[in-house]
């Protein structure tokens, strides 16, 4: 009897200790509210990351360089942001590791546009070829602008030297200083520039994609993480590869006239990734929006380990990384196979 | 009273001293003054200084602090080094100082001049001083999307800043300084006939220097906290881009580096200040 | 010169400090202003000199000052108001500075001054390298090198210890051998005022009005502490004043 009722309040307990083993596992991951990291929210929203047995908490950032600190400091298991020669640097210290891809600069997508001010434009600067000399603006020095800017003058051979890189810390004051022709020259994402062309504040000079491929987003890890939960971070990995097929699926379709295609499916993801970007705005009007700003992810989620060896290597040559930093040591490509 | 014996005295023989005749054994007051005098001690802040440089040695050295959140010693050592030897140094360091240079005599020199009107005149003290006292706590950082709105992502925003942040504790230190002048020497001046003007040089402006100068002490270490906010918008050099694109580029050392010699400049600078105290407040 | 006040009022906020007080400082004569604590001598005196208005009465001087006199009514503060960071020299060169003098001309009346209350070797001193005696000599250095018609003395006296004082008394009583000043000199020490004045002004307490002038007419040079008749004066003032005192003195303690 004894006996009985010690064994029956065993097993009484035992789910108690069974339902904490079998549950989801618990992922932080940083993200900025950008369309940029649609192939999370969609493995999000549509489940992928539930079916693959974790339960991802997103944590929002304002800026790239927080969540690669964040990662490096163990407080974000993974995080999706544009790669800066800052990350490059805490990544070759061995703090984090780069494990797929996300946005890009792809030819024959809209991306990052290069503007001129009204009064370099009308002083001549009409086209990439006239850039030498120009006052620059990006967010800071090391950016994913500046690098670009790079790639454009070594494209039309210029001396990058005689260039004026101005830092002014966020994408608002640089809209603010080309509207008010305070620099030459700004490089700015295509929902910050097309407003800017259509209302005549600015030129547009080009789209950088038209110079080069880039890989300017990344899906990085822990290295705790990445050490020791392959199989988590397999299981991730692969989630977030569903999504960003997704992705590709509904927003980067052509039809036979190059035109991007846009049905009831890319509708349906950029409602469900409006959620995440643009929370204050009414339903259709951030949807619309989320169809307009659609960047370029690889529907695969492979990073392109070339492209980001040519960044350090230019990074490198201006002493904004740090000699001892080599790609092969954090890009970590056995996920996404 | 009637029964208090009369005290008798004898002459001690050896130190020839009164002693009370069948005296109670004797208990020493105890010391209860000293303290509240502190005083210039010689090599005290070099040991201090090395003791915390011996110790952020010690916790680097051992790996009890990670590289990633605080470099060795060494390494901030030689990437100073390094800058000194590229030439950065210099450039960024002219640069700053410059910029460093014109906000604050700029915005020492209006505080200075507004401090003293609203020092002088009933008028300025009601109407300029709540505008000051409301003008003090504005975060100027916050103010700089403004600025670049109003005078351009050149230098002039940038000195502009400085000159900003550097006005209102000066003009707050100048009107206290001014109020402090006692006001028995102005009446005495007035007495003799003494005209206003002189009595502004030679009264009221040295009166009010002690105060000045400790003004000039709080507003220049401003100066440089503001230096960094300033070179945030399109500085291609100087001492607060520098830092700001070392942390940016997670380049740890040289963020220290620069934070080193940010702060060598703000000791270097309250040297000065305290040499010009001993200078010419020698008379206090 | 002469100096005179007429039917001078005055009052701070609503309390009247000084009523209907008239005084005529004559010529070559020390007048000496006598009151207890709170009865408007200095704000008197500061009437006088104009660094205050009346609410009532005048001020008025008649006759003309010698044509040396830069500065005719001068003051000597009880705290010597020396300024702190300028020496000795730059004190006295202060008062003198705006009175276009040469140079020489300045150099030499700060000379003389600084001779006649023997502080010569410490032109160059700053006030807090002098004792309080030679603070309070430097501040009668400054007074006298715009040689003033009137003197205004403001308990030039009050701040310093017994024997300063005593020794500071003599070398008044010497100046004015020397030169025959006139003074105003506002006191609350009953000794002072007849060691000093010609004529004494004895105030009464808060409202501040005029009891009574007692003339003295010994020289100063024959004045002594024990000389009979300055006892017999002493007596009598301190009769007038010690019941006026002694309220004062309780008023002030209940205010305070």
């Amino acid at each position: 009897m004894r006996f009985n009722f010690i064994a029956g309040l065993a097993l009484a307990m035992l789910p108690a200790f069974v339902t904490p083993a079998s549950a989801a596992d618990k992922v932080n991951v940083g993200v900025l509210r950008f369309v940029s990291s649609g192939g999370l929210f969609l493995a999000q929203e549509r489940g992928y990351f539930k079916d693959a047995g974790l339960d991802v908490n997103f944590k929002y950032f304002q800026a790239a360089q927080p969540i690669a600190v964040a990662i490096a400091s163990g407080d974000l298991d993974f995080g999706a942001t544009a790669i800066t020669a800052g990350t490059y640097n805490l990544a070759g210290k061995g703090v984090l590791k780069i494990i797929a891809s996300q946005g890009a600069e792809r030819k024959g997508y809209d991306g990052t546009t290069v503007l001129a001010s009204n009064t370099a434009f009308q002083r001549g600067v009409t086209g990439f070829d006239k850039l030498a000399g120009t006052s620059v603006a990006v967010t800071q020095v090391g950016s994913s602008q500046h690098y670009m800017f790079g790639q454009i003058a070594e494209a039309e051979h210029l001396d990058l030297a005689k260039n004026n890189i101005k830092p002014l810390q966020g994408i608002a004051s640089m809209v603010a200083a080309i509207k008010t022709s305070q620099v030459d020259v700004t490089l700015l994402p295509p929902q910050f520039a097309q407003p800017l062309v259509k209302s005549g504040d600015a030129h547009y000079l080009g789209l950088f994609s038209q110079i080069a491929d880039y890989q300017y987003g990344a899906l990085f890890g822990s290295v705790k993480m990445v050490a020791n939960n392959k199989d988590l971070v397999k299981r991730f990995v692969t989630a977030y590869q569903h999504g960003c097929s997704d992705y590709a699926k509904a927003f980067l379709q052509k039809d036979a006239s190059g035109k991007p295609v846009v049905n009831d499916d890319t509708k349906a993801a950029a409602a469900l990734i409006a959620k995440y970007v643009f929370t204050s705005l009414p339903p259709d009007v951030a949807t619309d929006k989320i169809i307009h700003s659609a960047v370029f992810v690889d529907a695969s989620g492979k990073i392109n380990l070339a492209d980001i060896e040519r960044q350090i290597q230019w990074y490198k040559s201006l002493k904004l990384v740090n000699p001892d930093v080599d790609a092969k040591a954090f890009v970590d490509q056995e996920f996404t196979k | 009273m009637a029964d208090l014996k009369p005290v008798t005295l004898r002459v001690a023989p050896i130190l020839g001293e009164p002693v009370l005749a069948a005296a109670p054994a004797r208990q020493s007051v105890p010391f209860r003054g000293g303290g509240f005098a502190p005083r210039r001690l010689r090599f005290v802040p070099l040991v201090t200084f090395l003791l915390v440089l011996a110790l952020w040695w010690v916790v680097t050295h051992y790996g009890w602090v990670s590289d990633l959140s605080l470099p060795k010693p060494g390494e901030v050592f030689a990437a100073l080094v390094a800058m000194v030897k590229d030439g950065s140094l210099a450039v960024n360091f002219m640069a700053s100082i410059r910029r460093l240079a014109l906000g604050w005599a700029l915005g020492a020199s209006f505080g200075v001049v507004i401090g003293l009107t609203i020092g002088l005149f009933s008028l300025a003290r009601s109407s300029a001083l709540p505008l000051v006292s409301a003008l003090f706590p504005i975060p100027k950082i916050a103010l700089l999307p403004l600025f670049v709105l109003w005078l351009g992502i050149g230098e002039v925003s940038k000195v502009a800043t400085i000159a900003f942040g550097v006005f209102s504790p000066m003009v707050i230190a100048t009107f206290g300084g001014v109020d402090n002048v006692d006001r028995g020497l102005i009446r005495m001046a007035q007495s003799f006939g003494v005209p206003r003007w002189t009595i502004l040089t030679r009264i009221i402006l040295p009166g009010a220097l002690p105060a000045l100068l400790s003004g000039a002490r709080i507003s220049t270490s401003i100066a440089i906290i503001l230096l960094t906010a300033a070179e945030m918008i399109g500085a291609q050099h100087g001492l607060g881009a520098m830092v700001l694109a070392a942390g940016n580029l997670m380049q740890t050392d040289q963020l220290l580096a620069g934070v080193v010699v940010l702060s060598g400049l703000g000791f270097t600078l309250s040297q000065i200040i305290g040499w010009a105290e001993r200078r010419f407040l020698h008379w206090r | 010169m002469d100096l005179m006040a007429q039917s001078i009022t005055h009052a701070y906020g609503g309390m009247v400090i000084l009523q209907d007080v008239s005084l005529h400082v004559e010529s070559g004569q020390i007048m000496a202003v006598l009151g207890p604590s709170g009865c408007g001598k200095s704000t008197l005196l500061r009437i006088l000199g104009g660094l205050e208005k009346p609410d009532s009465g005048g001020v008025f001087t008649t006759g003309v000052a010698e044509a040396a006199t830069l500065n005719p009514l001068t003051y000597v503060f009880q705290d010597f108001a020396l300024v702190p960071w300028l020496s000795v020299y730059g004190n006295i060169e202060l008062a003198l500075r705006h009175h276009g003098l040469s140079r020489a001309d300045r150099d030499a009346r700060i000379e003389g001054v600084l001779t006649r209350v023997n502080l010569r070797e410490f032109a160059k001193a700053l006030p807090k390298q002098l004792s309080g005696g030679m603070r309070q000599r430097a501040a009668i250095a400054r007074a006298l090198a715009v040689s003033p018609a009137i003197l205004l003395m403001d308990e030039p006296l009050s701040a310093l210890d017994a024997q300063t004082r005593a020794l500071l008394m003599e070398d008044l009583k010497a100046l004015w051998q020397q030169s025959g000043f006139s003074a105003v000199y506002v006191t609350h020490n009953l000794s002072e005022a007849v060691q000093l004045g010609h004529k004494i002004a004895v105030l009464s307490r808060r409202p501040g009005r005029l009891r009574e002038l007692v003339s003295i007419d010994m020289p100063l040079a024959a004045r002594r502490d024990d000389s009979p008749e300055l006892l017999a004066i002493r007596d009598h003032i301190w009769h007038l004043i010690r019941d006026e005192a002694a309220m004062a003195d309780r008023e002030m303690v209940q205010n305070g």
